[in-house]
């Protein structure tokens, strides 16, 4: 059972806030600034990562085995695949690379248990294509599953949601 | 320049001298944008929807044919209706949901009511109205579309009465629709849940040549082609089969009457595994239904264009994908991973994570696409001349192969094969020639009015 806490309730404090709020803000950094190695390495290696698509207006899918996800990894080597298709320069998507710039706010830790802390939050990216001059923003809400580990924390598990989900030509993990 | 002059210009479609070219400007003429939507999309058959989408009496969903909105439901009775979505009174979208299940449409503005038929069953405040002599007897009931019918459960609607039936229309792009529908044990196909709609800059043309283009694969793909080998090297061959020894190698393509084709590949070794093959049980099922021939087509990568705006593409995951104009330059698409009815769960996990995988903006092969039809609309601007993009293929077929259309027990109007590394693009042809004979009919008809 989550403890979420409530306005006259702090949760029980076993994990870190500051440390959990940090490893989100470094995680969007690592994005902006294209370290895309240290990126990866933030997750765990049978991490989830998660961006499901719509099933209509108001609800979003719930299954990935019998629903449509714009991604769907079980792994991090899958989000290296990711990686390793940009870094090769034969990925058109790639040549140029946009400049992004991704905003976290709205933070809410929930404790789930010693090793296990979940982060709700609020982003928004901001994606520039030097090519074409074209601007755009992709919004949403992001679910983190974060464990502690000998390093920190690591995470689990990533869930973003976009809102805005009509995609102009392109949508990777840099973006989201 | 009249516009039959100008259509010339635009098509240079010269059998005898080996010779055709599309005008840059078919690409990027806003005019010719506006012809192509009043006398293409909205003068012919086009995909609206699955019979599955819409199962239970009520069940709607909305959505457009060419600049037009339209509602596809099934009424009380069962029947499928599809009518303009917009109300008689004010022209308001009756509908404005994207799909739901629900007796009545009442338009939001004054009030009037339809039922599942398309029937107004309310005027708000009738009595009161101070209504014209005559305005009961006139027909209030939404619009609907002027022909309206369906193949193996894919629903096409047509805003002309002036198209062949149907079954004539998409001529032997029913056998390729058998292929994909065939299947699954009960013989429907559906969408598997989950709304996936993107944009690109750049016209609809070049989505419509790139499901017809294998010749663009290895090097617009190059990225994903490394990530398949590299997967296939770590040794996950989930899904993979094999042709018989003495199949020639090679790819081919079906060209058929009113603008459809279908390009295809006989490969001895896949570059990934297929849905299909990734369930022994489920193929094996199959295969006794439909014998040897038609599984080692299923088994084939087969790229279905149907004119003017659906693409199946069957490939390790089986996609259905549609687009809607939005200007000469800008284009909607809407992309649906495409299900056999009662496949095993197994089967339709690797099908959604190898749709993922390909597909969509997100995808690993199809984000490539997009930019590069972006790529391609900066470059027509420039008056380079005709493009030598619509040749290969076109000097006579020396080869002797296969008996490919007769394996299938298809007449297709032309049809060619060539090495592995042919990348065809007659089959680009049919849909540039009922392009312009729609044109033409249309230009030709305001001409004589």
């Amino acid at each position: 059972m989550l403890d979420r806490g409530s306005l006259d309730r702090p949760s029980a404090r076993r994990h870190d806030q500051l440390g959990v709020e940090r490893l989100l803000l470094i995680e969007a950094q690592y994005l902006d600034d294209k370290a895309w190695d240290a990126w990866a390495n933030l997750y765990e290696p049978d991490a989830v990562y998660w961006v499901p698509s719509w099933l209509d207006e108001y609800d979003l899918v719930t299954d990935p085995d019998t629903q449509v996800s714009y991604i769907y990894h079980t792994s991090r080597a899958q989000l290296q695949e990711r990686i390793g298709r940009i870094q090769s320069r034969k990925s058109i998507t790639a040549l140029p690379l946009p400049r992004t710039l991704h905003m976290i706010a709205n933070i809410v830790v929930s404790e789930h248990d010693e090793l296990t802390v979940e982060a709700r939050s609020s982003w928004t990216t901001h994606v520039f294509d030097p090519r074409t001059r074209r601007q755009h923003l992709h919004f949403g809400t992001y679910e983190h599953r974060l464990v502690r580990t000998a390093e920190g924390y690591r995470i689990a598990r990533k869930k973003i949601v976009i809102m805005n989900d009509c995609i102009p030509t392109v949508v990777d993990f840099y973006s989201i | 320049m009249t516009i039959h002059r100008r259509l010339d210009r635009l098509l240079d479609d010269r059998p005898s001298d080996q010779a055709f070219h599309v005008s840059r400007d078919a690409f990027t003429d806003p005019e010719i944008f506006e012809l192509e939507m009043k006398h293409v999309f909205e003068a012919t058959w086009s995909f609206v929807g699955l019979e599955t989408q819409i199962p239970r009496p009520h069940d709607y969903v909305t959505t457009f044919i060419g600049r037009q909105p339209v509602l596809l439901v099934r009424d009380g009775e069962g029947r499928i209706g599809c009518f303009l979505n917009t109300c008689r009174h004010r022209g308001t979208v009756v509908c404005p949901f994207k799909r739901g299940r629900q007796k009545f449409h009442v338009c939001r503005y004054h009030g009037w009511a339809y039922d599942s038929a398309g029937k107004n069953i309310t005027v708000t405040d009738r009595e009161d109205g101070q209504y014209p002599a005559g305005f009961d007897a006139a027909d209030r009931n939404l619009v609907p579309v002027a022909r309206l019918d369906s193949y193996r459960g894919l629903i096409f609607a047509s805003l002309s009465a002036d198209v062949p039936p149907l079954p004539d229309y998409l001529d032997g792009a029913r056998a390729f629709i058998d292929l994909v529908a065939d299947q699954s044990p009960v013989g429907q196909l559906e969408f598997v849940p989950g709304d996936i709609t993107y944009t690109f800059d750049a016209n609809w043309k070049l989505q419509f040549e790139n499901g017809l283009d294998y010749y663009h694969f290895n090097s617009t793909h190059s990225s994903y082609v490394d990530i398949l080998a590299q997967r296939v090297k770590s040794g996950d061959a989930t899904g993979f089969t094999s042709e018989r020894a003495d199949e020639v190698e090679g790819q081919g393509s079906f060209n058929f009457r009113n603008g459809h084709a279908v390009n295809w590949s006989i490969k001895r070794q896949l570059r990934y595994g297929r849905a299909l093959a990734s369930d022994p049980a489920g193929l094996a099922e199959v295969k006794a239904r439909v014998g040897d021939t038609r599984l080692k087509w299923m088994l084939r990568q087969r790229n279905l264009t149907i004119f003017p705006s659906l693409q199946i593409i069957d490939i390790s995951s089986a996609q259905l994908r549609t687009w809607r104009p939005l200007s000469a330059d800008k284009t909607e698409m809407t992309s649906h991973c495409l299900a056999p009815v009662g496949e095993s769960a197994a089967a339709r996990r690797f099908r959604i994570r190898a749709y993922e995988d390909f597909f969509n903006p997100s995808g690993l092969a199809t984000s490539d696409d997009n930019v590069m039809y972006e790529f391609c609309q900066t470059g027509y601007a420039a008056q380079a001349g005709d493009t030598l993009g619509h040749l290969r293929g076109l000097a006579p077929d020396t080869g002797g192969h296969g008996d490919h259309a007769r394996e299938l027990g298809i007449a297709p109007v032309e049809y060619a094969f060539g090495k592995p590394g042919f990348g065809g693009e007659t089959n680009f042809h049919p849909g540039y020639r009922e392009w312009r004979r729609l044109l033409e009919r249309a230009t030709g008809e305001a001409a004589n009015a």
